[in-house]
């Protein structure tokens, strides 16, 4: 099976992208290290707040102007951006696969994702409309319309670099606002290379900045006074203690999308096949660091007597475990690879603690993901098998909290209804999957289960572009979320006129 | 004997490699047998948009493919490997019938994987089964050559 090759050699010197200007940073550097090879392919600045403070003054002096730019216009400047996307889907792919560790088909998928955001935002002249109504009162009309608001912030997470930062920069510039991105400093290329297309998709100067850096930049974006609103996405403690308290405190709009334990019940009906070839994807895509990851496996007897709940579960799983088992994992830009690394040590030790907890408190350990075979001949750093635990209860740790890495946990409700509470023990609220023929049972799940994203016979309950990125509970924080028409709303201020002519 | 569980990327790759040295054979073949020329450089543009729209389709549909799995098993790619070299001096009835070995084992190929991604959104099964149906159509005119 071929190798892709890699889209760049040596290392890149990355640099800050503000008012049009690569410019370089006078903060310290940081290596970006290729998880597969161990190889530093890149340096990123850690940027200062003076730094990020320039960014947001030339957003601001831009921003009256690209406010008056027709939105037609705006989104012309998208068209292109879109244009050049697909022309370097390839080389943005690989770079995902050499940044992060994700497998060459979940770097393309995460491309076309993105892709997909800038192709929805250039719906912006239909999708800001605003409404109106003729004669509230005698000779009297009354409408709404939307309007920009002025510079963004937007936090990129490491798990989606190339996405996620697209779940809201194309719709806050289509609106008429300008943005700072601040990418994950673990793996900030793709940003760059986005920022280098909008470049030359003619994105005017300063409405589309990238500020490389860490705390200092997130800090001075919170507190920034010309940052009028926030979009996070990471983990629960940073979002809900941090970023939202902050946003709060200073006045900002802020949308928090942050941690995950996600649950996929089984129901007794369920196509084994089918629902286990999807929950692959779903447990150990993206190495299981993902915030839409399934990470509990729950097998529900419901109508079953305790004979037939045994012999269910034990369908279930043993398919569940035996295509586990089947993975290879390797580099991804290897095509032969099904799953690559964890994107750096700490996480791989992070995920090794909890699969020591489990062993600690009793679950039982079916498949060892610390022993795995790797198909190239690499570092093993970064690396870590698939792991099955059985015997989970809804009391251990591996069942409550959020590992991000490819762990498992087999779990048994007697009823759906006893499953739906299980859900509800968990403090997050992101996603979870019915696996079902039952349309009964379906129903029944979306309709009471407090999640934001559903999955019906679905391993990844990710939303498209043209929906909202929903969440609930620990899961998000903030009232409008990313994606669809509430990015819209988000990045617009509704005015109201009321208008009568003498 | 079929290999384990095949990435899409794999596939893409194959068939990416499959219609570039079709493009590569028939290109050859008409500078060979300039009395076929038309044909033959018609077939090699043929493969390269072929090569094209399967890309195009697998870019803008991978997010569904990842869904479902890994669903491409049951195949052994070295089965549809055809050996498309054609000697110095090869003549006219020998090129064609390397020509229609590698029609078949590419017809079989891409009916195979629209059998196995049939669960898949529709527009990746249906890119497959018109690069199938563009190769029987060239296989019947290949016959006529002869």
């Amino acid at each position: 099976m071929a190798i892709l090759e890699e889209p760049f050699v040596g290392v890149l010197e990355l640099q800050n992208y503000v008012d049009g200007e690569w410019v370089d940073s006078e903060g310290e550097r940081r290596d970006v290290v290729n998880p597969a090879t161990m190889k530093t392919i890149a340096r990123v600045p850690i940027s200062t707040q003076d730094e990020f403070d320039a960014a947001v003054e030339a957003a601001q002096a831009v921003y009256p102007e690209w406010r008056r730019t027709p939105p037609l216009a705006r989104v012309r400047c998208l068209f292109r951006l879109k244009e050049l996307m697909e022309e370097h889907f390839e080389e943005l792919s690989r770079v995902q696969t050499m940044e992060h560790g994700k497998t060459i088909d979940e770097s393309r998928g995460e491309t076309r994702r993105g892709i997909e955001m800038v192709e929805v935002a250039t719906g912006i002249p239909t999708l800001m409309m605003g409404y109106n109504l003729e004669d509230i009162a005698s000779g009297i009309d009354e409408y709404l319309i939307r309007q920009p608001l002025g510079v963004f912030g937007i936090i990129g997470p490491f798990n989606f670099p190339f996405m996620v930062p697209l779940w809201f920069a194309p719709f806050a510039v289509a609106t008429g606002n300008c943005v700072v991105v601040k990418p994950s400093s673990e793996d900030p290329i793709s940003q760059v290379k986005i920022v280098e297309l909008a470049e030359e998709a003619g994105i005017p100067e300063g409405v589309w900045n990238v500020v490389n850096g860490g705390r200092d930049v997130v800090s001075a974006m919170l507190d920034h006074r010309d940052i009028k609103g926030v979009c996070f996405v990471g983990s629960t403690p940073v979002g809900r203690d941090v970023v939202y308290e902050r946003c709060g405190a200073t006045g900002k709009r802020v949308i928090c999308q942050c941690g995950a334990k996600n649950y996929a019940v089984v129901m007794p009906d369920a196509d084994i096949e089918r629902t286990v070839a999807s929950c692959m994807t779903s447990f150990f895509g993206n190495t299981g660091q993902r915030c839409l990851a399934n990470a509990n496996l729950l097998v529900v007897g419901e109508g079953l007597d305790a004979a037939s709940l045994d012999a269910f579960y034990k369908d279930v799983v043993d398919a569940f475990v035996e295509a586990s088992s089947r993975i290879t994992i390797g580099y991804g830009l290897d095509e032969a690879v099904q799953m690559g690394p964890l994107r750096d040590r700490a996480k791989v030790e992070r995920v090794l603690s909890y699969i020591q907890k489990g062993i600690d408190e009793g679950a039982t350990l079916r498949l060892d993901g610390r022993q795995f075979e790797l198909v190239n001949d690499l570092p093993r750093d970064c690396f870590l098998g698939p792991t099955v635990f059985e015997d989970v209860t809804p009391e251990m740790a591996i069942a409550r909290e959020e590992i991000f890495g490819p762990v498992a946990c087999m779990m048994v409700a007697g009823s759906l209804d006893e499953a739906i509470d299980m859900i509800h023990g968990s403090p997050f609220g992101n996603a979870a999957s019915i696996f079902t023929d039952s349309g009964r049972w379906a129903r029944e799940f979306q309709y009471r289960v407090e999640c934001g994203n559903i999955g019906v016979n679905i391993g990844i309950a990710a939303p498209m572009a043209f929906f909202p990125f929903s969440g609930m509970k620990d899961s998000f924080f903030g009232d409008l979320h990313g994606q669809g028409q509430e990015a819209v709303r988000f990045f617009t201020e509704s005015k109201v006129v009321i208008q009568r002519w003498f | 004997m079929s290999e384990g569980p095949l990435t899409a990327s794999a596939i893409i790759s194959f068939s990416t490699n499959l219609e570039a040295r079709s493009a590569g054979f028939y290109r050859e073949l008409a500078v060979c047998f300039p009395q076929h020329e038309d044909a033959f450089a018609g077939w090699a543009e043929d493969c390269e948009k072929s090569s094209m729209q399967v890309t195009r389709t697998y870019q803008e549909t991978i997010t569904d493919a990842l869904e479902a799995g890994f669903s491409f098993s049951g195949l052994s790619l070295a089965a549809y490997e055809v050996d498309v070299d054609l000697p110095p001096g090869i003549d006219l009835d020998r090129a064609l019938g390397k020509a229609v070995a590698l029609e078949e084992g590419a017809i079989a190929f891409y009916q195979d994987v629209a059998e196995r991604s049939a669960l898949l959104l529709a527009t990746i099964p249906r890119a497959f089964r018109r690069v199938a149906r563009t190769r029987r159509r060239r296989l019947e005119k290949l016959g006529a050559l002869r």
